[in-house]
């Protein structure tokens, strides 16, 4: 009985994998935080167009989703057509060869309704390797209770920010001995990046030269930006405890009514004010970030792109299914039901969008101005390294700046050598 | 006759251990070997186009005259030193407690493993939450309710290391523990017995007796206990991920970034090799003193 019923499975389940044979899609993304989004999504594609697309799903971290795609893609893993792409990825996929170029499937005049930023961290050597699907971008979260209640407007230098976060703080001790001025994401990790390039590009500074290749990490610009995150924020209007923090723990101190001001991406926004998981729900605004005089706010490019594996058999099938999962009707299910922040700018006009997240039309002034990550092949590598400099400078009060920025320095420079001597 | 029949019985036993020799070869001798080829040449994950060049020992080179690789063999040095020292003392102390007989011992012998037994990415976790700057029990334990005081443990380099030794000696003291105590319980009674006799005190009696006759099970425990804290991994990834700025950036932890994160093959492989180099001339230098610890006794006996 049971025998026969296994066989009789055995036998559909051949037939069903033979009937779909000549129309799957292998795709590999990292564990999302919607599932069900995803096979909504995936599921309407299937249902439209007939072909059945096999997921693989990957680990949630970044770094761990990378280790496993570029396994998959240096052994030219048949068995993959279309993945999802961070966005420090793209230089590093198209030098190692091993996304595809989409620029025979996607005209120029397709690329204006995407994010300028979003495109431009797609591109490596004037060829696009990956379609934005969502973006992201660092925000200024703040109490505007309290900054209401001190008749403070939101800062737009971060000296405001310092002196505000002071006063509230110093006002506040009575009655929340525990309210800190300001949480962010400073662990040794690659969001110590992203938060610390938003101080040094806000205050003028460069990392990286292009034209000349040069490493920058030491120009007095960006000391200058160091230096202020190391005296006047670490252990200051921040507690120390700041340079344990990811995300999490950052958003955590902010949701307990902990801190007056947060850095932090577009995701904090619904869990903030979501009075299940936050006590300061409903008191919370966001704006952009600060910067320093003379210089411009800079928030850091973040979010996920589609790629094509260059490997695939099925390139044509491929872009269908990238095409679809990018067009905007899918970006606005993505942008009501979930609540991610599209890549397509139309999609920020649409009413029905901006009466779900009314928050999206400040969103949308962020994104048009996001600055990416250094684009190179060897980007995890240079991240490491300006991981320990920005750590080491603002773990000690005392640190020695420009030794260890010029130690940086001389680490990148026989990184950029490498690249060099590759032909990058 | 029966030449042909040794013949035979030494090929059965060669043909039992075949299996056994397999296993090393495939699953010790070939990562090892492959490692070293891999630590021998220039291979960067996303420039393909640089090829895989044999650049000799320039790896260990570059390992060696990197300061952060040499920060990070002194981080390692300092680990296995205090970790191991203090897990031997400990074990010491919690061996001679669980050898006297009082009431309950066997559920204190029970609780005592308890540490050893949970996975140490578990108590890692259990760790890095007993030290966070919000609600960390540590912080309540010093500063009480004073929020405003309360510290951030993990984000100094001091500390951060203490608190990444301390979770090591709390997992691992009791392991050295058991291997000490079945070295105590090879001690004739007689000789305590005969000391008193003699008029000797605690004190001598520990030193003159227990420790000397303790000495290969100690090596015993010292040994797995180095080999083992050169190889901390775990603890690092879970609680610091090598921070504060590299404070606590062991050689295993180092090695597994620049391999997975950074795709720096050749480099990698280098530092693995350096670890082992290191776990493999201390375990020889143990094995000397335990072998002659061992052969001593045997000539007393005799």
């Amino acid at each position: 009985m049971f025998l026969n019923k296994l066989v009789i499975t055995l036998c559909l389940c051949m037939w069903v994998s033979q009937a779909g044979a000549s129309e799957t899609l292998h795709f590999v993304m990292w564990k999302p935080n919607q599932p069900e989004l995803w096979d909504r999504i995936v599921g309407i594609f299937e249902r439209e167009t007939g072909v059945s697309v096999i997921r693989e799903i990957g680990p949630h971290s970044s770094t761990a989703a990378h280790a496993l795609v570029t396994q998959k893609l240096k052994n030219r893993d048949p068995k993959l057509d279309v993945f999802m792409m961070d966005v420090t990825w793209p230089p590093e996929f198209a030098a190692a060869g091993w996304a595809s170029s989409l620029d025979r499937f996607f005209a120029e005049e397709q690329r204006q309704d995407f994010f300028p930023g979003a495109i431009r961290a797609c591109t490596f050597r004037g060829k696009l390797y990956g379609i934005p699907f969502w973006t992201s971008g660092g925000l200024l979260y703040y109490r505007k209770d309290l900054l209401q209640k001190y008749g403070f407007d939101p800062p737009t230098t971060w000296e405001q920010l310092v002196r505000q976060a002071d006063t509230i703080v110093r006002g506040e001790r009575k009655d929340n001995p525990a309210l800190k001025g300001y949480s962010g994401q400073f662990k040794q990790y690659e969001g110590l990046v992203c938060d610390m390039q938003e101080f040094v590009l806000s205050n003028n500074g460069r990392l990286l030269d292009y034209e000349s290749r040069k490493s920058t990490i030491g120009l007095p610009a960006n000391l200058q930006a160091v230096r202020f995150v190391r005296d006047r924020i670490i252990g200051k209007i921040a507690s120390r405890g700041v340079l344990t923090y990811e995300e999490p723990e950052s958003l955590h101190v902010f949701i307990q009514g902990h801190a007056v001001f947060l850095r932090n991406w577009p995701y904090a926004w619904a869990i903030s004010n979501d009075p299940n998981k936050s006590r300061v729900a409903g008191l919370v605004d966001i704006t952009v970030l600060p910067h320093f005089p003379g210089g411009q706010s800079a928030s850091t490019l973040g979010g996920w792109q589609f790629a094509m594996s260059r490997f695939s058999t099925k390139k044509q099938l491929a872009w269908t299914f990238i095409e679809f999962m990018t067009s905007p009707r899918i970006q606005k299910i993505l942008a009501i039901d979930a609540s991610q922040a599209p890549a397509r700018k139309s999609v920020y006009r649409d009413p029905e969008v901006l009466e779900k997240n009314p928050h999206f039309a400040k969103l949308s002034a962020v994104f048009e101005n996001t600055r990416p990550r250094p684009a190179m092949p060897l980007y995890p590598l240079y991240s490491a390294i300006l991981q320990r400099f920005y750590h080491k400078a603002i773990s000690h009060e005392r640190s020695p700046l420009e030794k260890l920025a010029e130690q940086a320095d001389d680490q990148v420079r026989y990184l950029l050598q490498l690249q060099e001597e590759a032909g990058m | 006759m029966s030449m042909r029949k040794a013949y035979s019985e030494s090929l059965t036993g060669y043909l039992f251990l075949t299996p056994l020799l397999l296993i090393i070869v495939v699953f010790s001798l070939y990562p090892v070997v492959y490692s070293l080829f891999l630590s021998l040449h220039r291979i960067i994950l996303s420039l393909p186009s640089l090829g895989e060049t044999f650049v000799g020992i320039d790896n260990f080179v570059a390992f060696f005259t990197d300061p952060v690789g040499r920060n990070s063999l002194m981080v390692t040095l300092v680990f296995v030193g205090v970790s191991t020292a203090l897990e031997i003392c400990l074990g010491i102390m919690i061996a001679l407690i669980i050898h006297e007989s009082f009431r309950c011992r066997s559920v204190v012998r029970a609780a005592i493993l308890v540490p050893w037994a949970i996975p140490t990415v578990i108590a890692s976790q259990m760790w890095r939450f007993a030290f966070n700057d919000q609600y960390g029990i540590a912080n309540y334990l010093v500063y009480g309710t004073n929020v405003a005081h309360y510290d951030a443990w993990l984000a100094s380099p001091v500390s951060a290391l203490a608190v990444i030794i301390l979770a090591d000696v709390w997992k691992t003291s009791s392991f050295a523990a058991l291997i000490i105590l079945a070295g105590l319980q090879t001690i004739p009674d007689e000789l305590y017995e005969a000391s008193k006799i003699d008029g000797a005190g605690a004190f001598q009696r520990f030193f003159k007796i227990t420790l000397p006759l303790l000495k290969p099970a100690i090596l015993v425990a010292l040994l797995f206990r180095t080999m083992d804290a050169f190889r901390v991994f775990d603890l690092v990834f879970v609680m610091t991920q090598g921070g504060p700025g590299d404070a606590t950036n062991v050689l295993q932890f180092y090695g597994y970034r620049k391999l997975f994160a950074e795709g720096m093959v050749g480099y990698g492989s280098a530092v693995s090799i350096v670890v082992f180099l290191l776990v493999f001339s201390v375990s020889i230098i143990y094995l000397k003193f335990i072998g002659t610890g061992i052969l001593e006794k045997k000539e007393a006996r005799a």
